[in-house]
């Protein structure tokens, strides 16, 4: 079920937006990734969806720009200036609805520009050392859209993927292939990463998305070329409470 | 499916993604499942009664309490609801109009519940949900203040005087959070509580609170409750 804010619209318009989509990854790296992007470019909250493969969550705003807003299992924010929309999910799959959730995702943004899929796998599956901590898989339509970005090695130095499997990467090639199968230009970018504090994996991934996507992220403010993020509110206490004084 | 563990073994889940424990790789086989019905008593009616007021009450172990709430109404069970049955029920008092779901903490199945309850929520005037968690779960930067209370009362969206607004990175699940979110985007008038308490079953004293916000905000309930006996201690529940 979509839920839109603005109840005069009765189905979401992606065509010409560029859709960013967190898989449920090792590390949750990639919805922290997306939590930075929507917090850094104060991105809008547009909509959301229910489906019975997520777990209903309800409750206060995650995001210091959107106070009045009330988080839900998979919300949609948008950045109307640079054509952006970014999905966040906010609970884990119920497998046995997952199938039938992707075809509704799919077919509800099967007219976007560009999809970006976001993921993680296990660290201990990258067998090369040397190689670059980032690999990616791309269909035919967004390599042709993006071969001077993809083939310019002093910038992406990723390693294409080409198995069946991304270890910890969660439902995030299941959703690449669904959207490759409609023909829709499509890339999932994953890092290499373990378990813990990962809010440092989330900011990389999101500066190496930068450096492929830098016409619509926008993310560079300063003139050193840097960027600054912004860290949301519902970040606060990530593992937990302090611990309390009466253990001591 | 995970490996049952020795003491001591360190668990890295195999996925993230999926909450009832599926593989990666076994999510291509997966069918679309058979969808799930309320079981409606016998004579009940099937379609969605209009109430004035629609509470649903969500916890672990919570039928005992449930049950409690439903007999003290003189409420008339309309039908369990799945997928466990008996355990999580729905229930209409015709005298006030008040319609109370009893829900047995089940996430696999919290947005199939929530699908099946939105139509009652629909044809409600007002919605109230009260959502029970273990004060474990309660995240606060001066966690010390409370290290003496039984139970912390927090709401979202609450018009309930003397309650606090629940502050974020907390949030709640289930079936109520299903019911409230969808009445948030549709405009449709609800507020909820979450009820942060120690004990879990409740208790006599852990009951209080619950009780108490039952009654400010209009469901008619006894002052006191005492849980059902069982033969098993309450050491490890």
């Amino acid at each position: 079920m979509l839920f839109l804010k603005n109840k005069e619209l009765t189905k979401l318009n992606v065509e010409n937006y560029t859709v960013i989509i967190p898989s449920i990854c090792v590390g949750n790296a990639a919805q922290l990734a997306c939590d930075l992007l929507i917090a850094s470019k104060q991105l809008r909250r547009i909509g959301s969806l229910s489906h019975p493969a997520l777990i209903p969550v309800h409750g206060p705003s995650a995001y210091q720009h959107e106070p009045d807003d009330r988080v839900a299992s998979c919300e949609l924010y948008e950045g109307s200036e640079d054509k952006l929309l970014v999905v966040q999910f906010r609970a884990p799959f119920v497998s046995r609805h997952v199938s039938s959730f992707q075809r509704e995702l799919v077919d509800l943004l099967k007219d976007a520009r560009r999809v970006v899929i976001l993921s993680g796998s296990f660290g201990f599956e990258r067998r090369v050392i040397e190689s670059s901590p980032y690999a990616y898989r791309a269909s035919d339509r967004f390599k042709l859209e993006h071969a001077t970005q993809l083939n310019n090695s002093a910038v992406v130095q990723w390693k294409e993927h080409t198995g069946d499997l991304i270890y910890g990467g969660g439902n995030g090639l299941q959703l690449y292939k669904a959207f490759e199968q409609q023909n829709v230009p499509v890339m999932l970018l994953f890092r290499y990463l373990l378990e813990g504090d990962n809010s440092t994996d989330a900011s990389l991934i999101v500066r190496e998305l930068n450096e492929l996507c830098d016409d619509f992220l926008q993310l560079r403010g300063s003139g050193d070329g840097g960027f600054k993020l912004t860290v949301p509110k519902s970040w606060n206490l990530l593992f937990g409470n302090d611990v309390t004084e009466l253990l001591f | 499916m995970s490996c049952p563990m020795s003491f001591g073994e360190l668990n890295i889940p195999s996925s993230r993604a999926f909450w009832d424990d599926c593989e990666e790789d076994e999510l291509d086989s997966n069918q679309d499942p058979e969808k799930l019905d309320l079981k409606f008593q016998e004579g009940a009616q099937e379609t969605p009664i209009p109430s004035e007021l629609f509470v649903l009450i969500e916890g672990p172990n919570i039928e005992g309490f449930g049950n409690a709430v439903i007999k003290e109404q003189s409420s008339r069970v309309i039908c369990d609801i799945p997928p466990k049955k008996s355990t999580s029920k729905l229930a209409f008092n015709a005298s006030n109009k008040q319609l109370l779901a009893v829900l047995e903490d089940e996430l696999s199945y919290s947005g199939e519940i929530t699908e099946l309850l939105i139509p009652y929520a629909q044809v409600a005037k007002n919605v109230f949900t009260i959502t029970l968690k273990p004060k474990v779960e309660y995240k606060s930067e001066e966690i010390n203040k409370y290290s003496d209370d039984i139970t912390i009362v927090r709401g979202v969206d609450a018009n309930l005087k003397g309650v606090i607004e629940l502050e974020a990175p907390n949030f709640i699940v289930g079936v109520t959070a299903g019911i409230a979110s969808w009445c948030k985007q549709s405009n449709h008038p609800c507020s909820s509580y979450i009820i942060y308490t120690d004990k879990l079953p409740l208790d006599e004293i852990a009951a209080q609170p619950v009780l108490k916000l039952l009654q400010k905000l209009g469901v008619p309930c006894s002052t006191s409750y005492t849980p059902p006996r069982k033969d098993d201690s309450h050491l490890y529940s």
